[in-house]
This record gives C-alpha cells, sequence and structure tokens, in this order.
C-alpha cells in the first residue's frame, strides 16, 4: 500500500474530513499537516486517547477535541 | 502501539519533559500525586479545615474538585463550592450547569454568585457599556477583578480558611510571563502556590500550579469526568498571544514551561524587596479590603455608569 486514508474530525463541529497520508505516517505528522500544536489538543484515534507518535493505519478515525478553553 | 514506561500499557500520553510515556491509569495516579505532593510540599492545607474551590465547570476547576474530595476525605476538611456568573451568553450559562451536577453528584454545597444580581449588569452588558463609552478596556480585565473580588468575599462570608483556584502550571506560566511584558512587579510578586496576604482576604491557593494543561485535561478526560470544554468568546489579545508563543515554544523544547516557572520561583523571594509595603484599607464604597480610597472593582463599575446593589453575596438563594 503507498497510502492511507483517514478521517479526521474535530469534536464540536459536525463535518469530518478524509486526508491521504504516506504509509508511516504518525498522528503527529497529521497534527502538522493540520496545524495543531500538540500542547493544546487531545487526540482520539478510534475512540481511544492515544500518543501523538503512534503510526496511523488506513481506515482509522481521528477526533481532535481542543482542551485551550480560557487566556 | 506505543506502551507505557512504566506498567506496559497501551500509552495515553507522552510526557516529554520527563521522557516517559504513560497509560491511562498511570497518568491520573500520576496528577493525583502530583496533586497531594503540592499541598504538602507548600502546606496549602491543614487538617480540618473548611476549604472553598471555585469552580467554573470547566476541565481545570471540575477536576480540582473532584481531586479535593478524596483530599478531603481523608484529612477531614469540609469542602463548599462557589461558582461565579459573569453573565457570557452561550458560555457560562452552559458551564454553570457542569458545574452544578458535578457538585450534587460528589454531594457538595455549591453557591452561585452572578454579577448580575451583585452589579445590576452581566459581562455582556458591561462590555457593550465599555465599547459604548470608549474606555480601552477589554472585558477580561472587568472580568478578572470582579471576578477575584467576589470569589473572596464568597469564601469569607462561607467562612472558608481557604480558597482553592484551579489554575494549572500554563496559566501560572502565561501570568508571570504577562507580568514580565507588562513590568508588573506588583503582580507578580502576588503569584505562587499560596497567595496569603492580610485582614479581609481569605488565602488562595494553587495546588494544580505544577500540572500541566493538557495532563489536567487528560486527567478529567481519562477518568469520564463531565466537564464544560468551550472556549470564552471573550478571549484574545496579549493573554492568547503569550499562551500561544509558551505552546510553541514547549512543543519545540519541552520543559520551558516547567523552567520558567522554577526560574520565577527562584526569583520571587527578592521581589518582595523592590515591591513596596502598601497599607491595607476598606473601599468607601462597597467595604471589601484595598490599597486604594475605592476598590478596583468598584472604580470599573463607576466608569461604566454602574454601582454595586448588594453587599452581601451568599443568601440562603445561592445555594
Amino acid at each position: 500500500m503507498t497510502h492511507i486514508k483517514v478521517t479526521v474530525k474535530h469534536v464540536g463541529k459536525k463535518h469530518k474530513r478524509e486526508f491521504r497520508l504516506g504509509p508511516h505516517a504518525t498522528i503527529a505528522d497529521l497534527l502538522k499537516e493540520l496545524g495543531h500544536n500538540r500542547e493544546t489538543i487531545v487526540v482520539r484515534r478510534n475512540g481511544k486517547i492515544v500518543v501523538e507518535e503512534e503510526c496511523l493505519a488506513d481506515g482509522d478515525l481521528i477526533e481532535i477535541l481542543p482542551i485551550v478553553t480560557g487566556g | 502501539m506505543l506502551k507505557c514506561t512504566f506498567c506496559g500499557r497501551r500509552a495515553a500520553y507522552n510526557r516529554r519533559y520527563a521522557g516517559v510515556l504513560l497509560c491511562d491509569r498511570c497518568l491520573i495516579k500520576s496528577v493525583e500525586k502530583r496533586f497531594r505532593r503540592a499541598i504538602a510540599e507548600h502546606k496549602l492545607l491543614l487538617p480540618g479545615e473548611r476549604v472553598a474551590v471555585a469552580v467554573s465547570g470547566g476541565k481545570d476547576s471540575v477536576a480540582a474538585m473532584h481531586l479535593l474530595v478524596e483530599y478531603c476525605r481523608l484529612k477531614n476538611c469540609e469542602l463548599v463550592t462557589i461558582t461565579i456568573d459573569e453573565g457570557i451568553k452561550g458560555y457560562r450559562d452552559q458551564s454553570i450547569g457542569v458545574a452544578r451536577d458535578n457538585a450534587k453528584s460528589l454531594g457538595i454545597e455549591h453557591f452561585v454568585v452572578s454579577f448580575k444580581r451583585i452589579f445590576g449588569a452581566t459581562l455582556d452588558q458591561m462590555a457593550r457599556r465599555a465599547r459604548a463609552r470608549k474606555t480601552e478596556l477589554n472585558p477580561c480585565t472587568y472580568c478578572g477583578v470582579m471576578r477575584r473580588s467576589l470569589l473572596n468575599q464568597a469564601a469569607r462570608e462561607l467562612e472558608a480558611d481557604k480558597l482553592v483556584t484551579a489554575h494549572n502550571l500554563d496559566d501560572e506560566v502565561q501570568a508571570i510571563m504577562l507580568n514580565y511584558v507588562r513590568a508588573d512587579f506588583s503582580r507578580l510578586h502576588r503569584l505562587g502556590p499560596a497567595y496569603s496576604p492580610r485582614e479581609g482576604f481569605v488565602p488562595r491557593i494553587k495546588p494544580l500550579r505544577e500540572i500541566p494543561e493538557k495532563e489536567v485535561a487528560l486527567y478529567a478526560l481519562l477518568r469520564g469526568l463531565e466537564v464544560h470544554l468551550a472556549v470564552c468568546p471573550y478571549v484574545g489579545g496579549i493573554h492568547t498571544e503569550i499562551r500561544d508563543f509558551l505552546n510553541l515554544l514547549e512543543a519545540n523544547h519541552p520543559n520551558s514551561k516547567f523552567m520558567i516557572l522554577r526560574m520565577f520561583d527562584r526569583l520571587k523571594p527578592q521581589l518582595a524587596r523592590i515591591v513596596p509595603e502598601f497599607e491595607m484599607r476598606r473601599c468607601k464604597s462597597c467595604g471589601e479590603p484595598t490599597s486604594a480610597i475605592i476598590c478596583k472593582s468598584c472604580e470599573l463599575l463607576k466608569g461604566l455608569g454602574l454601582r454595586r446593589l448588594r453587599k452581601t453575596l451568599i443568601s440562603p438563594k445561592s445555594s
């Protein structure tokens, strides 16, 4: 497989987006592409909170939960 | 799958500043341990004390409330919660319910004090008045000053020995940087794990001060606590710029936030020498403690053409 396809959902927003990434892409790579700072979000991969260094797999659902609410 | 450094379960968090991976259970245990250690190290609470905790319904204050319940049970402390309803439509009205539900589920008495009832105007109305009068003050100024004052008074009326606020590492480091930028020695000097000024003030304590915001959020989420995660509509300005700068710094150079905190804590004793002592008085308008003739809250209200309607906050209706 040359590329993987993942679905990204921002918690609190309705729409989902699909992304195509390289075969060894991590969640951190995806966050970089989306312009998110890891300090300000929590990531759920297929419903589980995971570390950003996990490699993505084809068909993953990635939910991004913003945690910085003040300031 | 990446594994927890300590138990081998699936990792949920990469604590990069310490070079360890933590699973859900180890993260929860670690946050609880740091919370207890902060209280013990700085003697923030003593057995048998009456403790008021400020709860907005957000992740930090809800986490603080849950952490305190267990601690207070062990140390025979009595816990009450206070929520300040600033009157921010679509934001605070939603979080108050979350605060109330959490207090109810834990069996803690909960008091709500509203800007509208005490000052005759919500923060939304104050923001509109400020714009119309071209005061150049943003809503965060009104909110911060008035909320702090009401929290102190409510805690005093409830005869609390301590007032807990849920400021986390990020909040504290942002405040340090903001006061550096503004060269505000007086406010800088007041920062720390505990602030115990004089008569009329309930000592304020921050047991989450050494826990990063992300770890507090993970603690709340992994424990399945009901929290309100919306963003305040008034967020912006220099506070946000400093927050974003610090988060970028931490992402590129892990441990930066802790280093800023440690540096400040070492410098703080020297600040006492350059911050002048001030005489504590009673505000001529509302009677609250202040260093001036009228307190900052009353001064801001006056600038908006408002005045305080009630001197006492806690009534039987408040809980």
